[in-house]
């Protein structure tokens, strides 16, 4: 499949940066897919998964292109067009991969114009790629604000707990009502045993699309500082590799 | 006389000096084939050669005028052309003079600088910074291997900036020979610049009140900045 945008959501700490990071795993293997890759939670961790350090971010970019309109700079075509230029620097570059982490925002403010252009540029930006993966901020608050904007599946990562499965489903709710026609699934991570995935399957509505198994290799490249690109096809790389490709993603 | 005067001096100075110390090529848009128009997103992986890009000196010249000073079709390059460059960048520095007959500078600006960033082709990707009137282009692999030179995109910019009614000739001057050489343009295209952000406030705000102006320097030294104020401010006082 092709412009396709993937946003991995989920309750936090369940798995949804170590999914993300296998799906960039797996996408730069496709090489000639040209995949970008969003941190959107200011918490960050993908870039550390995948040993890549940003020399800027989207939230800079925001600050520049406010400096901008404070310098009086309101022409929309030219402020468009820097925004642009701006977001291409801050894309950091592996092969057939681009990265764009959104960065801890600060100065909120009230630059409504400023931010119909961000999500305009982003949406236009990630239109450019073949495939747009976004590893989201735990909870619905960016399901919520849209911050995504146009996304094409919501891919809900949980853990075996009640818990998990109930923030999936909401999500899973909110999104319904914000965009149309989209796609969701459930990906169950950290399965210690298999029984409990049917118990899942019988008790929620959402389309369990697979399941990753508890894995050491992860949680040793985790423990040491690993970039995700060098993993090996241990059991967790496997199960998330077919998963997206039930979905279409790879 | 017209808003760019002055800067369109300088380059043609530029030019004239280059040419003497013969390092100038000159094509013509006319006999140059078209390259296929498309928006192209260009990897570093698939880049050849980047020119302007934000390590090096880029600089962005749009100058129209009302004068003949300007030779239809004619498309200069001082300096290597991407095929014939070693390198991986390149400083560079583009400049689109157009003729025509502009009555209303700022809708003149508007649809010449939309044509600008409208020329997208195939296998060549562009990046602007008008604010810092930069630039940061790429040049995929197989664009070059397909033939690709600035020669193409020159034409393409003659082309589409004929399109705008009022304009009846456009000439394109690149540059890629050095860092001096492209900062030699700098000083006119931060004025040029400077001189369409002040005509934009003009036009946006139409407040005119010019001992708290920060333009009142650029309206001071360009007659036609002046002439464009009584306009608006007659148009004000109806
Ligand atoms: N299948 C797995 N096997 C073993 N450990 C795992 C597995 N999946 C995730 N982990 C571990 O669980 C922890 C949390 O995972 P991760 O950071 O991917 O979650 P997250 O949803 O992104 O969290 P946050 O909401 O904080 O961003 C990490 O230490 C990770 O190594
Ligand atoms: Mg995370």
């Amino acid at each position: 499949m092709r412009d396709m945008i993937l946003a991995v959501c989920g309750k936090g700490g369940v798995g949804k940066t170590t999914v993300t990071a296998v799906a960039a795993r797996e996408l730069c293997r496709l090489k000639s897919t040209k995949a970008l890759v969003v941190d959107a939670d200011p918490g960050g961790g993908l870039e550390m998964a995948l040993s890549i350090k940003p020399n800027k971010t989207l939230n800079d970019v925001r600050k520049e292109l406010i400096e901008e309109v404070k310098e009086g700079k309101r022409d929309e075509r030219d402020l468009a067009v820097s925004l642009d230029y701006l977001l291409a620097e801050a894309l950091t570059e592996v092969g057939n991969l681009a990265f764009l982490s959104i960065g801890r925002p600060e100065d909120e403010g009230c630059y409504c114009k400023v931010n119909v252009l961000l999500k305009d540029a982003i949406a236009g930006l990630a239109g450019r790629f073949d495939v747009t993966v976004i590893d989201a901020e735990a909870g619905i608050e960016q399901v919520n604000r849209r911050v995504m904007g146009e996304v094409d599946y919501v891919l809900l990562v949980s853990d075996t707990s009640t818990k998990g499965i109930r923030v999936g489903e909401t999500i899973k709710q909110v999104a319904d009502r914000m965009v149309k026609g989209e796609g969701a699934g459930l990906l169950i991570n950290r399965v210690l045993d298999e029984r409990a995935v049917d118990l899942i399957k019988a008790s929620t509505f959402l389309e369990v699309i697979g399941w990753i198994p508890e894995d050491d290799t992860i949680r040793r490249f985790d423990e040491e500082d690993k970039s995700f690109f060098d993993l090996p096809d241990c059991p967790a790389v496997v199960s998330i590799r077919n998963a997206f490709e039930k979905v279409g993603l790879v | 006389m017209g808003l760019f005067d002055e800067q369109l001096t300088e380059v043609k100075r530029f030019l004239s000096e280059a040419r003497r110390a013969g390092g100038v090529r000159e094509f013509r848009a006319f006999s140059t084939p078209a390259w296929p128009a498309e928006s192209s997103l260009v990897l570093e992986e698939d880049t050849a050669i980047e020119l302007g890009n934000p390590q090096t000196v880029s600089l962005s010249l749009l100058l129209w005028t009302g004068g003949h000073a300007v030779e239809d079709g004619l498309i200069s390059l001082v300096g290597p052309d991407v095929g014939e460059s070693g390198e991986l960048s390149l400083p560079f520095a583009q400049v689109l003079m157009v003729r025509g007959s502009f009555e209303d500078e700022y809708e003149s600006y508007q649809a010449l600088r939309d044509a600008v960033y409208d020329t997208r082709l195939s296998g060549f990707m562009v990046r602007t910074r008008p604010s810092k009137h930069s630039l940061w282009c790429r040049v995929a692999r197989e664009a070059l291997e397909q033939g690709f030179s600035l020669r193409y995109l020159g034409a393409a910019f003659v082309k589409r900036l004929k399109e705008v009614p009022s304009a009846s000739g456009v000439e394109v001057l690149f540059v890629t020979s050095s860092l001096d050489d492209v900062e030699r343009l700098s000083g006119a295209a931060a004025e040029a610049r400077r001189i369409i952000e002040a005509m934009m406030k003009m036009y946006e705000e139409k407040s005119f009140d010019c001992e708290t102006c920060e333009y009142r320097d650029v309206c001071d030294g360009v007659m036609e900045l002046k002439k464009i104020r009584e306009k608006l401010a007659g148009e004000k006082a109806v």
